[in-house]
This record gives C-alpha cells, structure tokens and sequence, in this order.
C-alpha cells in the first residue's frame, strides 16, 4: 500500500529539534522588515512588489519584473542588491549580446602566456537581466542555464556560482519590436513574476520630492549581511508546510488545470514554487509554517506568468477565481 | 495501600451515537417499569432528568469534575435513597416498585456525570436492573420484544463506541452481509426442521421471567377459583369444579408468595362428584377469629419435619378463600373474621383485595413413602355422609381398569402410586381437549376414549379410581407453587399456575396430596422439595438451567428459527474473521486538544451571523467577522492545523472561558 508524503503526518518532533540552532522565525521577519525598510527608502510605496521581490530572494529563485520603463525595476534591483550588501551586476540585454558577454570568457595574457578567465556580469550575487527578452534565444539559455544550474559552463570548465545567487529580469510587455519573448519552459524557470504597476499620484509627488537634491540610490548603505541572506534562504526551507497546504497545493493545480480556458496547465515545478514562494512568505510574518493565505496570494504571481490562456482570457482574473473558490482542506485532518 | 489498585482510566466517551443507545436502553428499561409496573410519575420525571443529563455530561466531557457538582449529585443519591425508603413505607406514587424507582433516579442523576465509557456501561447496567425489575412483573409477549431493543442498544453502545474510538467508519460489506444471513436463514430452518420440537409444552407466548421448569405449569378448567368476575358468589368462591368447562388463563401474576419452602397453595376442597361436577356436600363452618392460634386447630401430624411461614400478597381480586401450603398450623389474616369449612379450608368475609396480604404457619408433614407404606386407612377413617366412597359414576370398564392397574399391590400407598404413575404414564397432558361429547361421563370419556386431558381430569379419574379400590379421595383445588424470583425472593404465582390435584385419605396421616398430572413428581405436592431450601447460589440454578432453551424454543414456535439463524450466523462471521485475522487500522491519533480545539471554533462559528466558507481560510474569516475575540481562536487554528502545535486541553479551556 505506497503511501505517498503528503499522508503521512509531519515528523513534528524533529522539525522542532532542528529549529533549535538556526535563525528563529522572529528574527527572519525582523532582518526582512530591516531590508524592506531600507529598500523603502528608495522606492515609494510598492510594498507588495518589494516583499515579492524579497521573497524571491528568500525563496532562492529568481524574479521576472514585467512593466513599462521607468517604472523602477532597476531602481528596485539596485536598492535590493544594496540593501543586502552583495556584489551586484546588470546586464543590458540586446539582441547582439552574446553568451560569453554575460558569462565571461577566457583572454590570452601575453604576459603569462596564459588564458586568463574573465568572468562575465553572471559571477554576482545579484544580477539585473535588463529587457531580457530582446536577447537571442541563445543569450537568453546560457542565463536560464545559469538560472538553473547555479553554475556557467565556459570552454569546457564548469564554474559554480557564489551564493545567494538572484535574478532580477524584467521585461517590457508591450514592446514587441526586436523582441524574442521567453519561451514558456523558460519563464517556468522564474519563482515569481511581478508587475511594478503605476503610481499612485501620492507616489509620484514623494518620488518627485525625494530626487530633488539627487538620487537616494547614493545614499543607501547595506542593513544585512550577505551571510544573513543564506542564512534567512535556510530558514525558509525549514518552513513547514503541513499535509492540508500540500493537499491544497494539489488541488488548486488540479483546479488549475480542469479550467477549460487553460491552454498550458500549470506544471509540477510551479507547484513546488508556489510552495517555496509561500515558505519564504510566512517568514515575513514571522512564521514557521505556511498558511493558506499565503498560497492565496501567492498564486498569481507565482503562477501568472507560466500559465497560456485560451484567445484573450487574462490569467490573473482566472487565477483570482480559482482561488476564491477552491474549498480549504478541512480543519479536521482526524 | 488500597489507593495503588486504582481502575485503569477509562477513556472518554466521544460517540454521540454511543450516548444516544445508553439513553435508549434506559428509555426502553423505563418503558417497560412504565407498562408492567404501572408506574408513572418516577419514570416520566427520570427519563426527562437522564436527557438533560446526558447532554450535559456529553458537552462537559472533556472537563475535569467539579468537586461541588459531584458531591451535589451524590447527595442527590442520598436524597433518592430517602424517597425510596418514604416510598415503601408512605407508597407516596403507588409504591409498587419503589426499588425500580431508585433505579431509574440512580440512572437520571448519574447521567449528569457521564464522561468516560465506563460511566455508561455503568449506566446501562443499571438500565438492566430496572428492565429485571420489569421482568418480575412482565407475563405477555411485549416484554420479549423490550428486551430484544434493549439488547440491541447494548450491542449498538458497543459498536459506536468503538468505531469512535478506532476512527473507523462503518462501512459493511453488504453483499457478504446478504449472504450471510440468507445462509444462516437457511440453515436455521433447515436445522429448526430437522431437531424434533418438544411437545407436551403448551405453544404460548414467550413469558420471559425466569421461568421454574421444576415446578407445574398447567391449568384448569374451572373459573372457580382465580377469577372473580366468572362466579356467582359474591365471595368470589365458586361451590363446584364442572369438568366439562373450562376456562382460559393468562399469565398475569396473582399473588405473590414469600414462603420457607415451595408447595401447592390450597385452596376448595370438593368431595362429591355427580354429573361431571365437583361438589361440596358439607356444608358446615366454623366461626372463628381472624387470628388462629394453633390450639383451634388439629394438632401437628406426628414426625412433621417442622414449620415454615408463608406470607401471601393478592395483587389481582380473588375468591375469598385463604389459599395456603397444608396442613395449617396457625394463621392470620386482617379481615373481620374467618370462617373454616368442613375440609380445613378458610374463607375471608369478603374476595380478597390487591394489596390485601395474610400470612401462614404451616406443618411440613413427613410423608415419605416410607412412613406412607406403613399406613392403613379403613382403621381410622369415619365416612358419615358416604360421599368419599362415592363412584357410581365410573364405569364398570373404568373400575375394572383401576382393579387391574393396583392389582399385587398389597397396601394403600402402592396402590395409589400404581394408579398415579399408569396415569402420568399412559395418558398425555394437553389444554386442547375437544368438548365432552353430550351424554357422555368426562371422566369415563378422558379414561378410555380420548386418553387426554389436563389436571382436572387426571385429578378426578384418580379420585373415582381410588374410590373405586375402596381408598378415600377427594379433589384439591388451588395453585401450584408459581415462579420463584430470586430478586424480589418471593414465588410469583399466575393465574395459570392454577391447578387440581387429589387429596387422599391415610389412617395415620390424614389427607395426603397426590397429583396425577404428567410431567411432575407423583408426590410433588407432598415433598417439600430440597432445592428452595438451600440458599445463596443455589437458588438460582433453576433459572440458570440449560433447560431453559428447548422450553424457549417451543414458545417461540416457528420464530424459535431466529434464534438459530443468529448462532449460525455468528458462527460463520468469527470463523471468518478467524481464518482472515483482519486486523483494524486505526487511523492517526488526534493530537492533544485537537477535537477539543476545532470544537471551540466551530461553537464559535455558530455564534456569529455567519459560518467560513468552505474556500475562506481562517484569517480571512477572521478579518470578515471583526470579532476580537475569534483572533486568538484562529491564531491557534492555524498553529494547530497548518505546524501541528496544538494547545492542550486547558489552553483551549481557557481560551472557550474568556469568550463564555
């Protein structure tokens, strides 16, 4: 009789014992409030994209921003990468950069008589792939693979990269011009997309009000550590998600999947992203364990952007529906 | 010391379904107090006490006792102790049965402490108690039935309670059910056809109330003695047993028996047979008072074994006629005075009332065969009136039956146990006996004709044969010793422990019983059977016999087939089970204040306008309602549901407080 893991009750004992010597929840939520607040200095308002941001982050994933220009998703990577005090990259994607522009390649020294390895912008701890769609599908899979594998395959040397290793992309949606848009499998690849969305006018005045004497960006100074960055990435594996969010983890792919309007159903690494992404945001509430609330409200942006829609149905309104509707599993598990 | 053996904890009873049969078996114990007992007002207010009660005690269940509650619920025990005691001394409601009374407030005041599953087997067995009491009074077949839904509340309680505890839903197999029963039906009736019935038992409705099989059940024709309404006098007493009548009785209780030893309760005494009725020729009595000290009567029988009281309790209208064992050594009985007539027998002025009670001393005569064997009777008997020797209406091919039937006996007792015993042997016992055929005598007719019949005319064919040989004997009338129960050790005398037997005539001992009817001791009424005597244990074995199903079987008749199907079928259900050795898997155990916890929450829900939604998680039905007080509910909610960190029983206790 296979039973499969999310019967089986939780090992509660031994997820406490291991609790022990690591970061408690509580701290977590405070270095993460710490860096938000820092970030907050920087952009107005937003709360929602930062802690998305942040949280993909945490989660140990990478984040697809999609807006206009100039809305500040490169303000908002830079903040970040600040923030937590890593080496921070961009990368400007354009339809002439090659792979080896992001990885690095080897040079001759003709001094040494040597070839001497150049790392590319990819050896960062934070790395902005700026309009990554108007990269070449060839471009854009040495990223992904990099994404991917947290390592670059260069001449035959595989190099790892240093941890925290985050992406940051962003893409503008309404230009089509010289784009190639991500493939499908390659979005799938991204924890989370979020959307910077306008200001408000309260905003825009604060904006306008804090660039007056200059760009705060110059100011910002790192609140965390790099080494507080894996250790809150640990913390968030050692989440609990209990057998009910697992179950309903399932049944809102299922859900996902029965809508007749779903053209490409949501895959089963979406499913474990979803998990992750909820993991990372309980530690923003201080939490070791996930709610359903945060898969409520993580499932658009953990899902949005994977799934294809039948003609003109818009995903995030689908994905609001199922939510709204999909039944909880039920308190009583006995 | 004594404080080390505790009982190990009973778990506590969840199953609302299990507390539903508690109170059922209760209801239908109550039911039946209600129906035998005639019993109204203590059962009415108990039933409605034990649900309030067991409402209480379920939603209370998992809280610790309250010490003044418990002591307030033990004095209410007292307090039912000292209705009981005013209610069998003042019958405040009746007081019929005071003791099923404190049974029932026993049950209604400790269902208001019903936690664990010990608590209601408690109760359940106390509800048995009060269903034994009912038996005691119970003669029809309704009873059966009573006990049947009370059995099946047992069984139900034990199921319920645990398939709650093994987290097992039920789920049968119903085909293999089917088959199984319709096999075991099958089988059952197979079986029923093919084992031969016990005949000779009268096919009547089961009378569950621990039948005596040792003593006579029987019946007689005549509505002389038990039924007060079918005679003319105004007595009650009827002056003749007519053989060619006969009436129908019941099983509904008579009197009740409290006595030192089992014997046949006399009653009429007729001596003079004419025209297929029994008669009294003597007519003269003797005044005298209510109280009768052993000097105004014959001295004690020579070698007598000594005495032994009875004391008689009438609970239906009777014939003024003092039935008790004989022969008599004093008597009391409260009316304004007796009379005696002329066959040692004593009236009362008026029938006798329920309620009405009287008591009697009586000799246990040595009769043994024995002393019996030794006796002559033409040497004392003095027959003025000739009625003794009177058996003209026998017929010659009836006298030369008896001269051969005592022929090479040499003395009076052989001569009586040779006709006793070729009667008992060579004639059958029914209740079904066709109407004498016009003209003919029923006695002449019941010895060579039909060769059935029922105690009377055993009775009368003995008396006329004896007669016949020149050995006086005459017709005894009354009951046989009834049913003994061992809880209220009293006899419970019916009207169809009705009975007649022969009283006849021996120089040195005087009137000594004799019954003729199948299926008893030729002397049955003579012996003082040993087993009453003996106390304790013993006096239940007769209950407890293994005799009990065949009697059982033939009263049920055809239905004796469910019975059997049940065994079979139980047998086919162990066996299989054994030879699959299936085991249950109970399910996870539930975390500590977890049901507890989820209860709370959803009392919760039930108080505010409206309930989650089934896609709402906790904190969104908490931000919804805006009820302070849900915040830390749901806060534990979730730490319980979603990181398996349950708060223990007392936080939950706590939590539910603040919010009450």
């Amino acid at each position: 009789m296979g039973r499969n893991r999310a019967d089986r009750p939780l090992d509660w004992g031994l997820v406490a014992a291991s609790q022990e010597p690591s970061l408690q929840p509580r701290r977590a939520a405070e270095l993460l409030e710490r860096v938000e607040k820092n970030i907050h200095r920087v952009i107005v308002g937003k709360d929602r994209v930062v802690r998305l941001a942040l949280a993909g982050l945490v989660a140990g994933g990478h984040v697809l921003l999609q807006d206009l220009p100039g809305t500040g998703k490169t303000m908002l990577a830079r903040a970040l990468a600040t923030s937590v005090g890593g080496t921070f990259r961009r990368i400007q994607c354009t339809p002439d950069l090659l792979p080896s522009d992001i990885t690095g390649s080897s040079v001759f020294n003709q001094k040494d008589l040597t070839f001497e390895f150049i790392p590319g912008p990819i050896f960062a701890n934070i790395v902005l792939a700026d309009e990554v769609n108007r990269a070449t599908p060839r471009t854009q899979s040495a990223l992904l693979e990099a994404m991917g594998e947290q390592q670059v395959t260069v001449e035959g040397t595989t190099r790892p990269l240093e941890r925290p290793f985050f992406v940051v992309a962003t893409q503008n949606p309404t230009e089509f011009h010289g784009t190639y848009p991500l493939p499908e499998s390659q979005l799938d690849r991204f924890v989370l997309a979020a959307e910077m969305g306008p200001p408000t006018d309260a905003e825009a005045l604060e904006v306008l009000a804090r660039r007056e004497h200059g760009d705060p960006l110059a100011d910002l100074a790192s609140v965390v550590d790099i080494a507080d960055v894996i250790e809150l990435q640990d913390a968030c594996l050692r989440v609990v998600a209990a057998p009910a969010i697992r179950t309903y983890l399932v049944a809102l792919l299922q859900a996902v999947r029965a809508r007749p309007d779903v053209l490409l159903p949501a895959s089963m690494r979406s499913g474990v992203y979803l998990q992750r992404a909820a993991q990372a945001w309980a530690l923003f509430e201080g939490r070791d364990f996930v709610l359903p609330d945060d898969v409520k409200l993580l499932a658009v942006p953990v899902l949005a952007h994977r799934l294809g829609m039948r003609g003109r149905g818009r995903v995030a309104e689908m994905l609001n529906e199922v939510v709204t509707t999909l039944p909880i599993p039920p308190l009583r598990q006995h | 010391m004594i404080g080390r053996f505790r009982l190990p904890r009973s778990p506590i009873e969840h199953s609302v379904e299990a507390r539903a049969f508690v109170f059922s078996a209760f209801a239908i114990a109550v039911l039946a107090i209600v129906l035998y007992g005639q019993d109204y007002v203590v059962p009415a207010i108990g039933v409605a006490a034990a649900g309030a009660g067991h409402v209480v005690s379920y939603r209370e269940r998992t809280r610790r006792r309250d010490f003044w509650r418990q002591a307030f619920l033990a004095a209410l025990i007292f307090g039912a102790l000292f209705y009981v005691i005013a209610d069998s001394t003042l019958a405040l409601f009746g007081g019929v049965l005071p003791q099923a009374n404190f049974a029932i407030l026993l049950v209604a005041i400790t269902s208001f402490d019903l936690k664990t599953r010990r608590n209601c087997y408690s109760s359940l067995w106390i509800s048995l108690a009060i269903l034994y009491l009912a038996a005691v009074y119970a003669w029809d077949y309704t009873f059966g039935l009573i006990v049947a839904f009370w059995a099946a509340c047992l069984a139900a309680f034990w199921m319920a309670s645990h398939l709650r505890r093994l987290n097992a839903a039920m789920s049968g197999p119903v085909r293999a059910i089917a088959v199984v029963a319709l096999v075991a039906l099958i089988a059952g009736a197979g079986w029923f056809a093919a084992v031969p019935q016990p005949s000779g038992i009268p096919i009547s409705p089961l009378v569950i109330s621990l039948p005596n099989f040792t003593s006579f059940h029987g019946d007689i024709e005549s509505p002389a003695l038990p039924l007060v309404q079918l005679s003319g006098d105004s007595t009650g007493a009827s002056s003749s047993v007519d053989l060619h009548f006969r009436g129908r009785l019941g099983d509904a209780p008579v009197m009740y028996v409290r006595t030192g030893a089992p014997a046949y309760w006399r009653g009429l005494v007729f001596d003079t047979y004419r025209n297929g009725a029994w008669t009294a020729a003597n007519h003269v009595y003797r005044q005298t008072e209510p109280y009768v000290p052993p000097r105004l009567l014959p001295p004690a029988p020579k070698g007598n074994r000594g005495t032994f009281v009875q004391t008689f309790r009438v609970l239906r209208p009777m014939p003024a006629v003092i039935n008790a064992a004989y022969p008599i050594e004093s008597l009391y009985a409260p009316v304004a005075g007796l009379r005696e007539d002329a066959y040692g027998t004593f009236h009362t002025p008026d029938q006798l009332r329920p309620g009405q009670t009287y008591s009697v001393v009586s000799y246990i005569p040595d009769l043994s065969p024995q002393s019996l064997r030794g006796d002559e009777t033409e040497s004392v008997f003095a027959d003025t009136s000739g009625a003794y020797q009177d058996f003209s209406t026998l017929s010659i091919a009836a006298r030369q039956l008896a001269a051969r039937v005592a022929a090479g006996t040499t003395n009076e007792f052989d001569a009586v146990m040779a006709v006793t015993s070729y009667l008992q042997h060579t004639y059958t016992y029914t209740l079904a006996l066709p109407p004498v055929p016009a003209g003919r005598d029923p006695v002449d007719w019941f010895l060579l004709d039909v060769k059935t019949g029922y105690c009377e005319q055993f009775a009368t064919a003995e008396a006329l044969m004896l007669r016949s040989l020149g050995i006086p004997a005459r017709l005894a009338t009354g009951y046989a010793t009834g049913d003994y129960d061992p809880v209220l050790n009293q006899a419970v005398v019916r009207e169809r422990d009705a009975h007649a037997w022969v009283e006849v005539w021996f120089g040195s001992h005087g009137w000594v019983p004799v019954d003729p009817t199948p299926g008893v001791s030729p002397l049955a009424a003579t012996q003082f059977p040993s087993h009453w005597a003996a106390g304790g244990i013993a006096r239940l074995i007769p209950h407890l016999s293994v005799g009990a199903p065949a009697a059982a079987l033939g009263s049920l008749g055809a239905l004796g087939v469910v019975p059997l199907a049940i065994g079979i079928a139980l047998v086919i259900v162990v066996a299989y089970a054994w030879l699959r050795r299936r085991r249950w898997t109970p399910s996870a155990k539930p975390q500590p204040g977890e049901s507890e916890l989820l209860r709370l929450y959803e009392r919760l829900q039930r108080r505010m306008d409206r309930r989650r939604a089934p896609p709402e998680t906790p904190l969104e039905y908490q931000r919804a309602m805006q009820y302070p007080l849900l915040a830390d509910v749901t806060q534990a909610v979730n730490e319980g549901v979603y990181a398996g960190r349950w708060p223990d029983a007392h936080r939950v206790r706590d939590m539910a407080k603040r919010i009450s």
